[in-house]
C-alpha cells in the first residue's frame, strides 16, 4: 500500500480577484508538489514567488482556485486535516496580554488538550525551545527571536506529524538562527515532517531533504538537494593521501591510474544553493 | 518527551471537527482578558461613575425630579458606554487578529472559523454585561441610598411645616418608591445589553466585509441611528403609493438590513417611572436573539468564504 504524503498539491492555480477596476491576480500557477512523510522540504523563491500563498491554501486559510491540497490525505478544506498540522507563520505575534505558558496553554486547549497532559505538555514544549526561564513574562516583552521560539512552540503543542513553517528565521539574530535550525534537524530526528520557506538559502541547504524553487507562481525546479546542486557537465575527483607532486601532475595523469592515490569518490562537484536559486528564478524571469 | 506523534497512522483521525462550546468560551475568556487588558473596563467605571455623580450636581425642586434625573443621567451613559464599547471593540478585535497574524495560528488549528467568531461576539458581550451588572448594582445602591436620604428629608420637611397628612406622606412614599430603586431599573438595563448585542452582531458582521476598522466603526453607528428610527422607514414601505421606485427601493433595503433598535427602548418609561411587564422584557429577548442569531448567521456565511 503506498504511503499516503504528509502534503500533496495536485495543479494547485491561485487567483485572487481584483477589486474596484483592478484586474485580478494570479498569485499561483499550476503548482504540484509532495512532500514526503518524514523529511523536510524547502520552498524557496522570491519575494511574491506564491510561497505563503500556497502555504496558506495547504492551511485552509485560502481557497484554491483550481486543484486540490492535502495534508496526510485529508483535504485542506476541511477543518479535521489541521489535527495533524502545526503552523508558525512570519513574524508571529500572540495576545501580548498572555505570558508565554498561557500562550501554549491557550492554543492547547483550542487542539482538545486538557488537565494535566495539557500542563506536561506545555512543560515540555518550553524546554523545547529553551524558554522555560521566561515561562512566566508577559509575551509583550519577548524578543523577536523568543516569539520565534514561542512560535514553534504552539505549532508542536499538540503533537503534530506535519510542521508548517513560514520564514522560521526572519529577522532572528545568528544565534537565534541556528537554535531554530538545530530544532529543525531534531524535528527530523523525531519523525516530523516539515514544509519550511526561508530567504536564507545555506540553512535551507542544510536543513532540507528537498527543496523546491518557486518563481512567477510556478515551480521552476524541484528535487533532491544533492541532486539539484550538481553541476551536470563536470566531475570531481576526491583524493586521499595525495601529494602536492601528485596533484601538480593531476592533469597529466587524469587519463591513467594513480600509484598510491586512491579515487574515493567520483561525481559532480556541488554548486551552493545560492547560486542554483538565483540562476533558476532568472531563467524563469526571461521572456 | 515523546518521539512518536500522538496522530500516528495507527490511530486514525476523525475527520470531522465538530462546534464545541469549550473552544468557544476558550475563545471568549481569551477575548474579555484581551479587551479587559485594553483598559476597557477600567474606562467604563470612570465614565459611569463620572455620570452618576453628574446626577448629583443639578438643583431640582422635588424627590421625583431628582431620582428621575438620576436614573435619566446614568441609564444614559450606560446605554452611550455599551453601545461604544460593544462597536468598537467588535470592530477591532477580527482586524487586530489578522494583522497579528493572531488569527493564523488560531484556525491552522482544529478550530471551525464558526467557533472562533462565536468565541468573539461571546467575549465582547460578556465583558459588556459584566460592566452593565456592576453598574447596575452600583446605580442600585446609590439610588436606594438617595431616595432614602430624599425620603426622610422631604417627610422632616413636611413634618416641619405641619403639612404630614397620612394622605401627603402616603402620597410622597409612593412617588418615590415609583421613581426609586425597582425591578423596572434592572430591566433598563437589561435592554441595554440586549440593544448592545444586536449592535455588536452588525459590528461583527461589517468587520469582515470592511477594508478599514474606522469603516466599520463609521458603518455600524449610521446602522444604529436608521435602526431608531426602523419603525418609519419599514411604515414609508408598506404604505402603498408613498414616494418613488428608487425610495422604495432604499426604504426596503434599509428595513431589511437594518435592526428594528427602537424594540429595545424602554428606558424613557422606566425614567418616567412605568412599569415593565414580564411580556415586554420576554419580547425584547425573544427578538434580540433572532437579530444576533440572522447576524451571526451572515458573518458566518461571509467569514468561511474569506481569504485570510
Amino acid at each position: 500500500m503506498p504511503e499516503t504524503p504528509a502534503v500533496s498539491v495536485q495543479h494547485l492555480t491561485k487567483v485572487f480577484k481584483g477589486s474596484l477596476g483592478k484586474g485580478a491576480f494570479r498569485a499561483v500557477h499550476d503548482l504540484s508538489l509532495t512532500v514526503h512523510s518524514g523529511e523536510v522540504y524547502g520552498l524557496i523563491g522570491p519575494n511574491g514567488s506564491g510561497k505563503s500563498t500556497t502555504m496558506k491554501v495547504i492551511l485552509g486559510l485560502l481557497r484554491a482556485t483550481e486543484g486540490q491540497t492535502s495534508i496526510f490525505g485529508v483535504p485542506s478544506t476541511e477543518v479535521g486535516s489541521r489535527r495533524s498540522v502545526g503552523f508558525l507563520p512570519e513574524n508571529p505575534y500572540f495576545y501580548k496580554h498572555l505570558t508565554g505558558r498561557e500562550t501554549l496553554c491557550f492554543y492547547g486547549s483550542l487542539c482538545g488538550l486538557r488537565g494535566r497532559k495539557l500542563n506536561e505538555r506545555a512543560d515540555e514544549m518550553l524546554v523545547l525551545t529553551g524558554l522555560e526561564d521566561a515561562a512566566a513574562r508577559r509575551v509583550g516583552g519577548y524578543s523577536k527571536g523568543m516569539l520565534q521560539r514561542l512560535g514553534l512552540a504552539q505549532a508542536l503543542i499538540h503533537e503534530p506529524r506535519l510542521l508548517v513553517l513560514d520564514e522560521p528565521t526572519a529577522g532572528v539574530d545568528p544565534t537565534g538562527s541556528r537554535v531554530i535550525r538545530d530544532l529543525i534537524l531534531s524535528f527530523r530526528a523525531r519523525g516530523i515532517t516539515v514544509l519550511v520557506t526561508s530567504h536564507l538559502l545555506e540553512q535551507m541547504q542544510e536543513v532540507c531533504d528537498r527543496v523546491g524553487i518557486m518563481a512567477r507562481g510556478r515551480m521552476v525546479r524541484e528535487g533532491r538537494l544533492e541532486d539539484l546542486v550538481a553541476v551536470e557537465n563536470q566531475t570531481e575527483l576526491v583524493l586521499e593521501n595525495a601529494t602536492p607532486e601528485l596533484l601538480a601532475e593531476i592533469n597529466a595523469l587524469i587519463q591513467t591510474a594513480g600509484k598510491d592515490a586512491r579515487l574515493l569518490r567520483s561525481g559532480r562537484p556541488r554548486t551552493t544553493l545560492e547560486r542554483l536559486f538565483i540562476e533558476a528564478t532568472q531563467e524563469s524571469g526571461k521572456p | 518527551m515523546n518521539t512518536l506523534p500522538i496522530e500516528s497512522a495507527a490511530n486514525p483521525l476523525p475527520p470531522k471537527v465538530r462546534f464545541s462550546l469549550r473552544r468557544v468560551w476558550l475563545l471568549a475568556r481569551a477575548t474579555v482578558t484581551q479587551l479587559v487588558r485594553m483598559k476597557i473596563l477600567a474606562f467604563l467605571v470612570v465614565f459611569c461613575l463620572l455620570a452618576a455623580g453628574a446626577g448629583f450636581a443639578f438643583s431640582v425642586i422635588n424627590p421625583e425630579q431628582q431620582l428621575n434625573l438620576l436614573k435619566s443621567v446614568t441609564l444614559g451613559a450606560l446605554q452611550i458606554f455599551s453601545l461604544v464599547i460593544g462597536v468598537v471593540s467588535t470592530a477591532l478585535l477580527l482586524p487586530k487578529d489578522l494583522e497579528d497574524r493572531t488569527l493564523y495560528t488560531i484556525l491552522s488549528k482544529p478550530v471551525p472559523r464558526f467557533d472562533y467568531l462565536l468565541g468573539k461576539l461571546l467575549g465582547v458581550l460578556l465583558l459588556i454585561g459584566g460592566g452593565l451588572v456592576v453598574m447596575d448594582a452600583v446605580l442600585s445602591l446609590v439610588l436606594w441610598l438617595r431616595q432614602t436620604v430624599l425620603l426622610d428629608a422631604y417627610l422632616a420637611n413636611l413634618r416641619s411645616e405641619k403639612l404630614d397628612s397620612p394622605e401627603a406622606v402616603a402620597q410622597v412614599r409612593e412617588i418615590v418608591a415609583r421613581q426609586g430603586l425597582t425591578w423596572n431599573l434592572h430591566w433598563a438595563v437589561w435592554a441595554i445589553f440586549l440593544k448592545a448585542a444586536v449592535v455588536s452582531a452588525v459590528a461583527l458582521l461589517l468587520s469582515c466585509i470592511a477594508s478599514s476598522t474606522l469603516f466599520t466603526i463609521v458603518i455600524t453607528f449610521c446602522i444604529t441611528i436608521i435602526g431608531h428610527g426602523e419603525a418609519l422607514i419599514r411604515e414609508f414601505f408598506l404604505t402603498p403609493n408613498l414616494g418613488g421606485t428608487f425610495n422604495r427601493i432604499a426604504s426596503f433595503a434599509l428595513a431589511v438590513i437594518c435592526p428594528d433598535l427602537a424594540q429595545f427602548d424602554i428606558v424613557d418609561g422606566v425614567i418616567a417611572g412605568e412599569l415593565v411587564p414580564w411580556s415586554v422584557v420576554g419580547d425584547m429577548t425573544g427578538i434580540a436573539a433572532l437579530y444576533v442569531t440572522v447576524y451571526l448567521f451572515a458573518t458566518h456565511l461571509l467569514f468561511v468564504e474569506k481569504e485570510l
